[in-house]
C-alpha cells in the first residue's frame, strides 16, 4: 500500500474547492449561490469525509509499519537558496489530522442547523472548509516555512470566523485582539525560523535536527543565540495555544459562533502550538533551559486558566479558560518530555471539549429562544439552570464531558491526565503539586458549570415561583447583589461570589462602578420577562434538532473510548498500547527505561489519588451551587453548617471568596493591564509619530513655503516699480562694495 | 535632426512608448460626442496598448538572456550626442507590465469623471507614455526627461480633479518633486559631463565608468535625494499623504501603483548599476533608513483619522521593505525588492482604489466617522479584507513572499555582522506586528459595528460589475505571485545576477 502516500496531498487540500467556489459565486452569482445553500454544506462535509478517510487508510499502515514518508516539490529555486513545499506523513501528522477531520465532520453537520438561519451560512461553511485546509496543511507540513504559512492562514481564518457576526462591536474587538496577538506569536516564530535557517541552513525538519545536533554535539554554536531563537520559536507556540503573557485573546474569541468555538478554539487550531513544540522536540530537547521554559510556562498557564474559569458567568468563556488549562498540562508534558503524553491529552481533550462546546451551542441555541439573541443573556449562566428537564440529551452529553473533563475513571481524558500527573511527580514535586491541585479546581469549575446550568429551575421564569419581581434579583444574585436580606445567608453560600454591598465596598472601590454594571446588565433580561409576563406566554427552551444532537452523540462515543488507544492492557506480554505503537519512532525522555509497563500497583494508588481530588473538587461544587431553592432543607443544612462556624472565620472565608471573584472576574488584570501598557503605548507612539510627521517635518517643509511666500512678497514690496528704490538698492549696494574694497585696501 | 536606424528590427518600443500619448492627443481632435465616447476610446487605446506590450515582450524578448533587448538606438541632437535610445531588460520588464496593467484598470476605474473628461483622459494617456518611457529608457538625459514628462500630468490630475485642500497638495507634490528632480538633473549633467569631452549618457557606457571615491559619493547623493523624494524614504515622504489623501482614486492608483516604483526603480538602476561602489558604501545606511521607515510609517499611520492617509502611510512604511532589499546587495534581496515593487504596486492600487470607491458611496473621509458599512456593501468588505490581508503579508499572496525574500536577503548578507543583521531583522520584524494593527483597525472602525446602518435613508449601493471587475483583476495576480512566486522572480532573476557580479567583481578587486 506504498502508493497511498503518493496521494497524501489530497488530505490538505480536499476541502479548499468548497471556499473557492462559494468564494467566487457569492461574488459573482450571489443569488444563485445562496439558493444552493444545503450543497454546499453537503459538499464540505463530503470532501472533509475524503480526508478523513484517507487520513485513517494513512494511520492504520503508520501503525503496522511505523515508518515516515515525505514528498517535496519545489517552490521558488534561486541560486542562493530555495524553498521546497511538501508533505511529511508521520505519526504525529496522521494522528492531527484524524483528530482535525473527525470533529470538523461533526463540526460541520452541527452547524449546518445551528447557523441554518443565519444569513453568512454559505460564509461560514466557506470559512470552516478553509479553515479545515489550513490546519491540514500545518499538519502535514515537511518544512518551516510552510508551517508558517499554514500557521498565519489559520490565523487568518480564526480571525475571520471570529469576527463572523461583524455587526457586533464586541466581536470586531475581539477578532482584531485574536489577529494581533497571535501576529505577535508569528513575530516570534518567523524570527526563530529565520535564526535556525541562519544557524543551520535547511528548513527541513529532518536535516535541520540532525544538522543542529550535530552542532551542539560538536560545540560550535553560541549557545546564546540558539536560546534566544529557540524561545522565539517557542513564542510562536505560546500565542497559539493561548499560554500565559498571550492568552488573552482566546477568551474573547468565544464571540465567534459557538461550533467554531468547539473546532479552531477547543479542538484544533490552538492544539497547533502544542503540535509545533511537539514536532520541534528533537530540537528542543537537547536545549534544557528550553524544556525548563516550556514546563514553566505550562505550568503557569494549567494554574491561571483555572483560576480565571472560576468565576465566569458566560458559559462559553468558562469554558475558554477551561480550555487554556488543559493546553497547559499538554505544554507542561512537554516540557517534561513525555511526548506521548502530551499527545493522549491532545486527543482525549479534543473530543472532550468538543464535546462540551457543542453541548453549550446546544444549551445556547435553546436559550436564544427565551431570551433573545444576545449573547450576554443566551451564554448567560444566570438565567440558566433547571435546562435538565428541557434538554435532558444535550445534558446527559454535557454531563458525560464534564465527567471527563474531570478526570472521573472510564471517560478518555481521566487516562491521559493521569499520566501527566504521574509523570510530573517524577519532573518536579512543586510542579505536580500544582498539576494536582489544578486538578481538583479543573473538577470544581467545570461542575459548577455544569450545576448552573442545568441543575434547579430556569432562572429566567424565577418569578414563576414566588410572583414576586424581587425574587428575579435573587436569582441573580448569585453574581454579586443581594437585595432580598431574607435569604441572605443561603445566598452568601451559594455564591463563592460576590455578597452584600456593603461588604464590598471595603475592598476595592472600583465594586461599586460594577455593581451598577451588573444591574444594567441584569435589568435588560428582566424587563424582557416583564414584557412576556404582561403577554403571559412563557416560553421555555427545547431540544436541539437532531442534526446537531447527532455530531453530540457521536463525540460522546470518542469521549467514552478515545481513552482505550493509550491504555495498555496487557504488561506482562510487553504489548504496547496502540498509541504507543503509534508513536515508536518518537521520543519519550521519562520512560527511557521502564519499557513503557505500568506497574498495576502504582497506577491503581495514583489513579485513586487523582479520582479522589477531583470528586473532592466536585464535592465542593455541588456543596456550593446545588440549587438551594429546590430543596428548602438543604438551605436549612447548608445555613446550619455555617451557623456553627465562628462569626469572624466567616469574614475572613468572604474576604477570600471576593479576592478570589476577583481575580477572576477580572481575568486576573491581565488584560486590563495590556490594555494600559500595551495599547495605550501603541497609541501614544502613533499620536507621538503623527504629531512628529505633522510638526517637524511638515513643518519645515510648509515651513519653507512659508518663508518664501514672505520673501517673495518684500522683494514684490521693493520691486514695486518705483525708480527711487531701484536707484536707492543700485547705490547702497555699490557703496558696500566700495566699503569692503576700501577695507581690504587699506589692511593689504 | 534627423533619425538613423540603427536597428533591423521593427520599433517596437518605440511604438509602444510614443503610441499612448499620440492617440491621447488625438482625443481633442474627436468629435464631441460626450463622455461616453471619450471613455471608451482611452479605454481601447490602453487595452490595445496592453495588448501590444504583451505581445511584444512574449514574441521578442528572451526572458533568459540578460542582456539588453528590443535595442533602439535614433540619434536625436547630435552636437550634444544625445540619443533617443530605448531598451529593456529584465528589471524594466516588471514594472513596465505593471504600468500597463495599472493604468488600464485605473482608466477604467475613472469611469464616474464627467468634469472635462477629454483632457482627463488625455492626461492619463500621458502620463502612461511618460511612466513606460521611463522605465524602458537606455539614455541618462532621455530618462530625465521621462521623469519629468508624468510630473506634470500628474500635478494637473491632482489640481483639477483633487478633494478640498487639492491646490495645497498638488503645489507641495510638484514642489517636492521638482526639487527632487533638481538634483536628478544635476547627477545627469555630472555623471554625462565627467571624464570625456563628449556627453555621455549612454547606460551602457557609463556602467562601466569609475569615479573617483567622493565625486561618486556626490552623484549618488544626488540621485539619491531624487529617488528618495519619489519611493518615498523618509524624511521627505510627506508630500506622499497629502496627495493621496486629496487626489481623485484613479490617480491615487496610478500614483501608489507606479509612480512609488519608479524611485525604487531608479534607485536600482542609476544608484546600484551606474555607481556601485557608492552604492556598496552606503548600503548599511540605506538599511537602516527602510528599517527605521517601516517602523516611523507603520506608527504614524494608526494615528491619521484620514482614510487614505492611512492607507498612504502603509504604502510609506512598505516601501522600507524595497528600500532594505536593495540595501542588502545580495541575490536574494534584490530580487524580493523587485517582487515587492510588483506585488505592492497591485495591493496599494487596489487600497486606494477600494477606499475610494467606498468614499464616494458614504460621502465620509474620516475612520471614526464610519462604521457599519459591511451589511450594504458586503462586496467591497470581502474584496478590502482581501486586499487589507494581502498587505499585511498573509501567505498566499504577494506582500508575504517578497517580504519573506526579503528578510532571506538580510540573513543571508555577507556584507553585514551578525550583531547588526540581528537588530535589523528584529526591528523589521515588528514592523509584523505593527502592520496588522493598523490595517485592521481601519477595517474595523469602516466595516465592522453598526452604527451607519441605522442612519435614515441611506441607500448604499454595493459594487457594481465594473468596479468588481477591476478589484478582481487586481486580486487574481496578487494571489498568483503568492502562490508562484518563480514566474515573477524568473523575469528579473538573470538581470539581478548581472548587477550583483558588479559588487563582487569590484570587491574582488579591492
Amino acid at each position: 500500500m506504498e502508493h497511498t502516500y503518493q496521494y497524501a496531498w489530497i488530505i490538505p487540500f480536499a476541502p479548499l474547492p468548497v471556499p473557492v467556489l462559494i468564494g467566487a459565486g457569492l461574488l459573482l452569482f450571489p443569488r444563485a449561490t445562496k439558493k444552493l445553500r444545503r450543497m454546499w454544506a453537503f459538499q464540505s462535509v463530503l470532501l472533509l469525509s475524503i480526508a478523513m478517510i484517507l487520513s485513517i487508510d494513512m494511520s492504520i499502515q503508520q501503525i503496522n509499519s511505523s515508518s515516515i514518508h515525505q514528498y517535496v516539490w519545489s517552490w521558488i529555486i534561486n541560486n542562493d537558496f530555495s524553498l521546497e513545499f511538501g508533505y511529511l506523513i508521520d505519526p504525529l501528522t496522521s494522528i492531527m489530522s484524524i483528530l482535525i477531520t473527525t470533529v470538523g465532520i461533526m463540526v460541520l453537520i452541527y452547524s449546518d442547523n445551528y447557523m441554518s438561519h443565519d444569513q453568512g451560512y454559505l460564509r461560514f461553511f466557506a470559512y470552516m472548509s478553509f479553515f479545515s485546509t489550513s490546519m491540514l496543511g500545518l499538519v502535514t507540513s515537511s518544512n518551516l516555512i510552510q508551517i508558517y504559512i499554514f500557521w498565519e492562514l489559520v490565523g487568518m481564518s480564526s480571525y475571520l470566523l471570529i469576527g463572523f457576526w461583524f455587526t457586533r462591536p464586541l466581536a470586531a474587538n475581539a477578532c482584531q485582539k485574536a489577529f494581533v496577538t497571535n501576529r505577535v506569536g508569528d513575530f516570534g516564530l518567523l524570527l526563530g525560523i529565520l535564526g535556525f535557517y541562519w544557524i543551520t541552513g535547511s528548513f527541513e525538519f529532518r536535516d535541520l535536527f540532525e544538522i543542529f545536533n550535530n552542532l551542539i554535539y560538536n560545540n560550535e554554536v553560541n549557545v546564546l543565540f540558539v536560546i534566544l531563537c529557540a524561545v522565539l520559536l517557542f513564542a510562536g507556540a505560546v500565542a497559539k495555544s493561548a499560554q500565559f503573557p498571550l492568552h488573552v485573546w482566546l477568551p474573547d474569541a468565544m464571540e465567534g459562533p459557538t461550533p467554531i468555538s468547539a473546532l479552531i478554539h477547543a479542538a484544533t487550531m490552538v492544539a497547533a502550538g502544542i503540535f509545533l513544540v511537539a514536532r520541534l522536540l528533537p530540537l528542543f530537547i537537547v536545549i534544557p533551559y528550553i524544556m525548563n521554559l516550556i514546563s514553566l510556562i505550562g505550568i503557569i498557564t494549567v494554574f491561571l486558566g483555572a483560576t480565571l474559569a472560576l468565576a465566569q458567568k458566560d458559559i462559553k468563556r468558562g469554558l475558554a479558560y477551561s480550555t487554556m488549562s488543559q493546553l497547559g498540562y499538554m505544554m507542561l508534558a512537554l516540557g517534561m518530555g513525555s511526548y506521548r503524553t502530551a499527545l493522549f491529552h491532545l486527543i482525549t481533550h479534543a473530543y472532550s471539549k468538543a464535546l462540551l462546546f457543542l453541548g453549550s451551542g446546544s444549551v445556547i441555541h435553546s436559550m436564544e429562544t427565551v431570551v433573545g439573541y444576545s449573547p450576554d443573556k443566551s451564554q448567560n449562566m444566570v438565567l440558566m439552570g433547571g435546562l435538565t428537564k428541557y434538554v435532558p440529551i444535550t445534558k446527559t452529553s454535557f454531563l458525560l464531558g464534564t465527567l471527563s473533563l474531570c478526570g472521573i475513571p472510564p471517560l478518555a481524558c481521566f487516562w491521559s491526565k493521569d499520566e501527566i500527573l504521574n509523570d510530573s511527580w517524577l519532573y518536579s514535586p512543586i510542579f505536580a503539586i500544582i498539576a494536582w491541585f489544578t486538578a481538583g479546581l479543573t473538577a470544581f469549575y467545570m461542575f459548577r458549570i455544569y450545576l448552573l446550568t442545568f441543575e434547579g429551575h430556569l432562572n429566567v421564569h424565577f418569578q414563576d415561583y414566588s410572583g414576586k419581581k424581587s425574587t428575579l434579583f435573587y436569582s441573580i444574585s448569585i453574581w454579586g447583589k443581594a437585595y432580598s436580606k431574607t435569604i441572605n445567608k443561603s445566598v452568601r453560600l451559594l455564591t463563592l461570589l460576590r455578597m452584600n454591598s456593603n461588604e464590598m465596598t471595603s475592598f476595592f472601590s472600583k465594586k461599586t462602578y460594577r455593581i451598577d454594571e451588573n444591574v444594567r446588565n441584569i435589568i435588560r433580561p428582566f424587563i424582557t420577562i416583564n414584557h412576556f409576563g404582561n403577554k403571559n406566554t412563557y416560553s421555555y427552551p427545547y431540544e436541539s434538532d437532531n442534526t446537531m444532537l447527532f455530531p453530540l452523540l457521536v463525540l460522546v462515543l470518542f469521549t467514552l473510548f478515545v481513552g482505550s488507544i493509550g491504555i495498555s492492557f496487557n504488561h506482562e506480554r510487553m504489548a504496547l498500547d496502540i498509541l504507543t505503537k503509534w508513536l515508536i519512532p518518537s521520543i519519550n525522555l521519562l520512560h527511557q527505561n521502564s519499557n513503557n509497563s505500568l506497574d498495576w500497583y502504582e497506577f491503581l494508588k495514583d489513579a485513586i489519588f487523582s479520582v479522589s481530588i477531583a470528586y473532592f473538587g466536585i464535592f465542593i461544587a455541588l456543596f456550593l451551587y446545588k440549587p438551594v431553592y429546590s430543596s428548602l432543607q438543604n438551605v436549612d443544612l447548608i445555613n446550619l453548617f455555617f451557623k456553627s462556624k465562628v462569626g469572624s472565620n466567616r469574614i475572613l472565608w468572604d474576604k477570600i471568596i471576593n479576592v478570589i471573584y476577583d481575580w477572576s472576574y477580572n481575568r486576573g488584570y491581565i488584560d486590563a493591564f495590556y490594555t494600559t501598557s500595551l495599547t495605550g503605548g501603541i497609541r501614544g507612539l502613533a499620536e507621538l509619530t503623527h504629531f512628529f510627521d505633522r510638526r517637524v517635518i511638515d513643518g519645515i517643509t510648509n515651513g519653507v513655503g512659508v518663508m518664501s511666500f514672505f520673501v517673495g512678497e518684500g522683494i514684490k514690496y521693493v520691486g514695486g516699480g518705483r525708480i527711487s528704490s531701484y536707484l536707492f538698492l543700485y547705490l547702497s549696494y555699490v557703496s558696500i562694495f566700495l566699503l569692503i574694497y576700501y577695507f581690504f585696501y587699506i589692511t593689504f | 535632426m534627423y533619425l538613423v536606424f540603427t536597428t533591423n528590427y521593427f520599433p517596437w518600443l518605440t511604438i509602444i512608448v510614443v503610441f499612448p500619448i499620440f492617440a491621447g492627443s488625438l482625443i481633442f481632435f474627436l468629435p464631441h460626442r460626450g463622455n461616453r465616447a471619450t471613455r471608451w476610446y482611452t479605454i481601447c487605446i490602453c487595452i490595445l496598448e496592453l495588448l501590444l506590450t504583451t505581445y511584444t515582450f512574449c514574441y521578442h524578448f528572451q526572458s533568459d538572456d540578460p542582456l539588453i533587448q528590443l535595442v533602439e538606438d535614433y540619434k536625436w541632437i547630435k552636437f550634444f550626442d544625445f540619443h533617443w535610445r530605448l531598451g529593456i531588460d529584465g528589471l524594466s520588464i516588471g514594472p513596465i507590465l505593471l504600468t500597463g496593467f495599472i493604468t488600464t484598470l485605473a482608466t477604467l476605474a475613472a469611469w464616474p469623471i464627467t468634469r472635462d473628461s477629454r483632457l482627463f483622459h488625455f492626461l492619463m494617456l500621458a502620463m502612461y507614455s511618460g511612466q513606460i518611457g521611463s522605465f524602458s529608457s537606455r539614455d541618462l538625459l532621455l530618462f530625465f526627461i521621462m521623469w519629468e514628462l508624468e510630473l506634470i500630468p500628474v500635478y494637473l490630475l491632482l489640481s483639477m480633479w483633487g478633494g478640498k485642500k487639492r491646490l495645497y497638495s498638488a503645489t507641495k507634490f510638484i514642489l517636492y518633486t521638482a526639487g527632487g528632480s533638481i538634483f536628478l538633473l544635476m547627477g545627469v549633467l555630472g555623471v554625462g559631463l565627467y571624464s570625456s569631452n563628449e556627453p555621455t549618457l549612454n547606460f551602457e557606457t557609463l556602467a562601466n565608468q569609475s569615479y573617483p571615491v567622493t565625486l561618486e559619493i556626490l552623484f549618488y547623493i544626488g540621485f539619491f535625494i531624487a529617488f528618495a523624494v519619489k519611493s518615498p524614504i523618509i524624511p521627505l515622504h510627506t508630500w506622499l499623504p497629502d496627495t493621496h489623501g486629496e487626489a481623485h482614486y484613479s490617480t491615487c492608483m496610478l500614483l501608489a501603483g507606479i509612480l512609488l516604483k519608479m524611485g525604487a526603480y531608479g534607485l536600482v538602476r542609476i544608484n546600484m548599476e551606474l555607481l556601485p561602489h557608492a552604492h556598496s558604501i552606503f548600503s548599511p545606511w540605506l538599511m537602516i533608513v527602510g528599517t527605521m521607515q517601516i517602523i516611523y510609517a507603520a506608527s504614524t499611520s494608526p494615528g491619521q483619522r484620514n482614510l487614505k492617509k492611512r492607507i498612504a502611510y502603509s504604502s510609506v512604511s512598505h516601501m522600507g521593505f524595497i528600500i532594505i532589499g536593495i540595501g542588502s546587495i545580495t541575490d536574494t534581496g534584490l530580487n524580493g525588492a523587485i517582487l515587492q515593487i510588483i506585488s505592492h504596486g497591485f495591493i496599494g492600487a487596489a487600497l486606494f482604489f477600494l477606499a475610494g470607491t467606498s468614499y464616494d458611496r458614504i460621502r465620509l473621509v474620516y475612520l471614526d466617522e464610519m462604521g457599519g458599512i459591511a451589511i450594504p456593501m458586503p462586496k467591497i468588505f470581502t474584496m478590502f479584507s482581501s486586499f487589507s490581508m494581502a498587505s499585511l503579508a498573509l501567505p498566499g499572496m504577494g506582500g508575504f513572499v517578497a517580504e519573506l525574500v526579503v528578510f532571506f536577503g538580510i540573513i543571508t548578507s555577507q556584507k553585514f555582522l551578525l550583531m547588526p543583521k540581528i537588530l535589523i531583522t528584529f526591528v523589521m520584524a515588528i514592523g509584523i506586528i505593527l502592520t496588522p494593527i493598523y490595517l485592521l483597525s481601519m477595517s474595523r472602525q469602516m466595516f465592522y459595528g453598526y452604527k451607519l446602518f441605522n442612519v435614515p435613508n441611506y441607500s448604499f449601493l454595493d459594487f457594481g460589475p465594473r468596479e468588481l471587475f477591476v478589484s478582481i483583476s487586481i486580486f487574481l495576480p496578487v494571489v498568483g505571485i503568492g502562490i508562484y512566486p518563480d514566474f515573477f522572480l524568473s523575469l528579473s532573476v538573470d538581470k539581478v545576477e548581472v548587477i550583483l557580479s558588479n559588487f563582487f567583481i569590484d570587491s574582488f578587486h579591492e
